[in-house]
């Protein structure tokens, strides 16, 4: 019985090429892209879940009070970790890192060369840190390899790199020195296996965290302030967080000052939150994945699925009108309703199932494409058996819904109608339940395609809005010794491609994360009612370099190594209520010392789009001018070349590297690029499968009206005429779908938006063009069969049989 | 008796007004006739085979099947009762076009719970009587009319029923390829099948030991 059921099925698969083809390209596309974001989802939402000690691993965050404002840090002060060692019993294991950072290194191979190398991911980490985490041991000892000052622990990969290691003999390493800068040595005390991509700390190097606070005295045993060190708890059981929360904030004050006491509130983040919570943010070398955007991302698969789902069951009904002579034959042959279910069942779960089996093959290569063309992230996304539960969801879903209900509909046929082939389905004019799943279709396809076009338009707008700041052709590149910044930009600028150099702590919009925090007051004012600014530092020639304009006083006179004027932004003179003559000659103080104000600025935007323009102080100080900025004038970038060549020879020390500002400025918007990303690709698909789903339905309604046309035609219709009778239905349910789909994209869209302070109105051309582009593609698609069938000849229509 | 039509009734509302297919219908059929059906086009010739075969149902009257009363029958015995009895062949064939000849003689058996060996058995059986063993891994598009007929008749066979409905089955067959499956028809019947046709030739009806005539719906004699 099975045999004969595979072997129609199978037959009938190959004497139905083009339709078997659409049916199962259509839901083979499904399949994939929502396996590939429920893999993506599940990789995101594993973030260091893999840890043995996951469940009971807490970050210590702070919340940090000011009168205005309210911060949240995800980093604490360095002595915090030994307090909580000492006094809390109830605490397993405390570690804190810092880092990751770029370091150069020194490195003898075993041919007596000298290389040099710079690392991007060195971490620095405590004796805890393997007992917090789970470290892969290749080689080594996990109880003593980062006891010394001096140890260092690489990955395998970075031994091979250092070493030219052949085999993977790392014990053969151990022992071995490189040295850090040059000049201190390190001795390699163990090799570990790489971390996971879904965890947090990405790292290729790790240094011992007494090596940090001995070179960071002051940092590293200083409870005011934030230093950058991220602190890490291990429970005895999570069920004592809350208390233990409550003993902390009744116990800093033994090491806070009264006004931190006062400002300062700890709180225990679960590990496994990290990644998907925005409030605090990630650690550096992290990113945040927020968990509204994997929400989104689920609803997104779950609807493409729905939507070949609902194709699928829609084509197979349609052409079970080709089936219903055997129905009619199989039941007076004597085959009962059940024989005929159970037969089509099989013969839609074996297509299913191969379906299901070319996606997996399909999102094999998609996750590769994913893991090495998506820039904005780092994702290492793989095929295991953990995603099995996912296929057997998908499959069930899909099993469920499209091979049960194709086949209750098929064996109902009576037969008698099915043998003389006059089946109706239920009134072609009522709004039946096909009619109903087209429109729920391109409701969906119209959703994707007007919030693609809303996303870009953001997009744009980042790109487009004017930031205070000139941005165009500004490279960047560090600037190791500033004794050295005179020369550097001396040299610079006896080139023809190089227009104007300046120094300062960082371009006018903080880019990758790195801000220079402070408290500002008036120096009559007392502590407590300080208030949060930007500071940077900056020369003589930077306003003039990224077209800045005063709107009060003067620019700087020149660096000094005690800083004596400020040139602050006019969201700054807000929170005095000053006007911008006003302010100069006024004197604030900040963490660092006391200056009076010189200059006032005009607003810049000195944070990234999502977020409001911030109080910002320049500094005339030496300190921190780590980075220049070179405007290149050449639009072929020759001076590039020029400037590497410059760099290492003034700087004969490093490892150069550069960046464009724009670039950097692009990156800020890494999320919204990937949300951007998405919606584009998955606008195609949804729009490729409605269109295959079309074309399948199109070629069945086209053999239902052949005769219809054919009376028409001999009656003296157009072609135009007879091309109308099929695309005005589906104009229709376009239309009706674009009801259904604007106030959901609308309510979506604003929700979306109000996360910027920088947004785009919605306004009405957006839901136009995305549903005419819509009901364009519809009618193309409609229109390539139906003038196939328009132009035929109607005796062949007419003829009975 | 094999079966025995009273006072058949049956009819379709169209525009608000009672359309007649069958109007007092009675029928005594015995085991061994051969009867033939004839009338005009839209006469319910087909209408009343298919009534007869059960695969449709009447609105008034009395229908017995081998003594049982089929008009107070569940659907379900009504479709064993015409599963194991009665045989069908039709005026188009009505093969599978995506079974072989082969596969199209034993798609009845697998209905009906035959073992693969008995099957197989019977298969060849038919193969042999009906001399197309040769054709047996043909598809139907690759047989001429006749020869799917033919196929047709054994189809009906296969399961040995006490009655064989046929509707025009040389409707689209050549006069030669139409004698031979007449001729066939009688020598089944001379078996002791018992053959009701729907025909439209006098020719064919005389293979028959009995002309039924109707018209509108009605017996005429």
């Amino acid at each position: 019985m099975l045999r004969n059921y595979f072997k129609i099925a199978w037959r009938n698969l190959l004497k139905n090429k083009s339709s078997s083809f659409i049916n199962i390209m259509g839901l083979t596309i499904g399949i994939s892209t929502c396996m590939v974001i429920l893999i993506f989802v599940r990789y995101e939402s594993t973030f260091d879940a893999h840890h043995s000690n996951a469940e009971k691993t807490y970050r210590i965050v702070q919340r940090y009070s000011l009168p205005e404002e309210t911060l949240y840090w995800n980093t604490t002060a360095y002595p915090l970790a030994e307090a909580l060692r000492n006094d809390f019993p109830e605490i397993d294991v405390v570690t804190q890192i810092s880092g990751p950072v770029s370091r150069v290194f020194q490195v003898e191979d075993n041919f007596g060369n000298v290389k040099r190398f710079e690392e991007s991911q060195v971490l620095f980490v405590d004796a805890q840190y393997p007992k917090t985490f789970d470290v892969h041991w290749l080689a080594g000892d996990l109880n003593s390899a980062l006891s010394g000052i001096n140890s260092v622990v690489l990955t395998a990969e970075l031994a091979k790199k250092f070493f030219g290691l052949e085999k993977e003999n790392y014990n053969s390493i151990l022992g071995r020195t490189i040295f850090l800068q040059s000049k201190d040595p390190f001795t390699v005390t163990g090799v570990v296996a790489s971390p996971p991509g879904n965890s947090d700390h990405q790292y290729t190097m790790l240094i011992p965290y007494e090596f940090f606070k001995i070179n960071n005295e002051y940092f590293s045993s200083n409870w005011s302030g934030n230093y950058q060190g991220t602190t890490f708890v291990v429970l005895r059981s999570a069920k004592i967080k809350e208390a233990l929360e409550k003993k902390i904030a009744g116990w800093k004050k033994k090491y806070l000052n009264p006004e931190d006491d006062k400002r300062i509130a700890y709180a225990l983040q679960p590990l496994k939150e990290i990644h998907n919570e925005t409030l605090y943010g990630n650690s550096p070398g992290g990113y945040i994945m927020p968990a509204n955007i994997l929400n989104t991302a689920l609803i997104v698969a779950l609807f493409i699925l729905l939507i070949a789902i609902i194709n699928f069951v829609n084509l197979l009904t349609a052409q079970s009108n080709s089936r219903s002579k055997e129905v009619g034959i199989r039941k007076v042959m004597g085959g009962g309703r059940f024989n005929l279910i159970v037969q089509f069942i099989f013969e839609n779960s074996l297509i299913i199932i191969g379906i299901l089996a070319l996606s997996v093959f399909i999102v094999r290569i998609l996750l590769n494409f994913l893991n090495t063309n998506l820039s904005v992230i780092d994702l290492q996304l793989e095929l295991g058996w953990s995603h099995v539960g996912i296929l057997l969801f998908i499959g069930g879903l899909t099993l469920a819904l499209a091979a049960v209900y194709p086949a209750l509909v098929v064996s109902a046929f009576k037969p008698i109608q099915a043998l003389r082939n006059s089946i109706r389905f239920s009134g072609t004019n009522r709004f039946n339940l096909r009619k109903s799943l087209v429109t729920f279709q391109f409701a969906v396809v119209q959703l994707f395609v007007i919030a693609a076009i809303v996303l870009a338009m953001q997009m744009n707008h980042f790109r487009e809005t004017d930031l205070g700041f000139s941005s165009d052709a500004v490279v960047i590149t560090e600037t190791p010794e500033f004794e050295k910044l005179e020369v550097y930009r001396e040299r610079l600028l006896g080139n023809s491609g190089i227009n104007k150099v300046a120094f300062g702590s960082g371009p006018p919009m903080a880019v990758n994360g790195i801000q220079l925090g402070t408290n500002y007051r008036l120096p009559e004012q007392p502590e407590e009612e300080v208030m949060m600014a930007e500071m940077k530092i900056a020369d003589i020639h930077y306003l003039d370099f990224y077209d800045m304009e005063l709107v009060a006083g003067r620019n700087f006179l020149g660096n000094k190594e005690a800083f004596d004027e400020f040139i602050v932004n006019e969201t700054l003179l807000k929170s005095y209520g000053w006007n911008a003559e006003e302010a100069i000659g006024k004197k604030i103080q900040i963490n660092e010392g006391q200056a009076t104000i010189v200059g006032v600025v005009k607003d810049f935007n000195n944070n990234s789009l999502q977020n409001e323009i911030s109080p910002c102080i320049l500094l005339n100080w030496t300190y921190y001018q780590s980075n220049a900025f070179i405007k290149i004038s050449d639009a072929n970038h020759l001076s590039l070349g020029v400037i590497k060549n410059i760099w290492e020879q003034t700087f004969n020390n490093s490892i150069y590297d550069y960046q464009f500002l724009e670039d950097s400025i692009e990156k800020e918007y890494a999320v919204e690029n990937l949300v951007f990303t998405g919606f584009g690709i998955f606008s195609i698909l949804a729009i490729s499968i409605g269109c295959l789903g079309l074309f399948g339905l199109m070629s069945f309604m086209i053999s239902k009206k052949a005769k219809e046309i054919g009376i028409r035609k001999v009656l003296g219709a157009t072609l135009f005429e007879n091309l109308s009778l099929f695309t005005k239905e589906y104009i229709g349910l376009v239309a009706l779908a674009f009801l259904v789909a604007a106030p959901l994209v609308y309510y979506f869209m604003n929700q979306w938006l109000e996360g910027f302070t920088y947004r785009i109105e919605l306004s009405f051309w957006m839901f136009l063009s995305g549903g005419f582009v819509t009901l364009i593609i519809a009618i193309l698609t409609c229109s390539f069969q139906s003038i196939k069938a328009a132009l035929a000849n109607p005796i062949y229509a007419l003829k009975e049989e | 008796m094999l079966l025995q039509l009273r006072n058949i009734f049956k009819w379709v509302n169209s525009g608000g007004q009672r359309l007649f297919l069958l109007k007092d219908i009675n029928l005594n059929v015995e085991e061994g006739e051969f009867i033939s059906v004839m009338g005009p086009s839209g006469s319910g010739k087909s209408t009343l085979l298919n009534v007869i075969g059960m695969l449709d149902n009447f609105d008034e009257g009395e229908y017995e099947f081998l003594h049982e009363s089929v008009h107070a029958l569940k659907e379900k015995h009504r479709a064993n009762l015409y599963k194991e009895y009665i045989g069908f062949v039709f005026q188009s064939y009505h093969l599978l076009d995506e079974l072989t000849v082969k596969e199209n003689l034993e798609m009845p058996l697998l209905y009906k719970k035959f073992k693969g060996t008995e099957r197989k058995a019977m298969v060849a059986d038919m193969l042999d009587r009906f001399n197309i063993v040769g054709k047996k891994d043909l598809f139907p598009t690759q047989l001429s009319g006749g020869q799917q007929q033919l196929v047709g008749v054994a189809r009906a066979l296969i399961a040995n029923p006490k009655l064989i409905l046929a509707d025009e089955p040389t409707g689209n067959l050549n006069s030669a390829q139409s004698e031979e499956i007449m001729a066939l028809f009688k020598q089944l019947n001379s078996e002791g099948v018992t053959i009701i046709q729907v025909t439209h030739s006098e020719k064919n009806a005389a293979y028959g030991s009995r002309v039924i005539n109707l018209l509108d719906g009605r017996m005429i004699k």
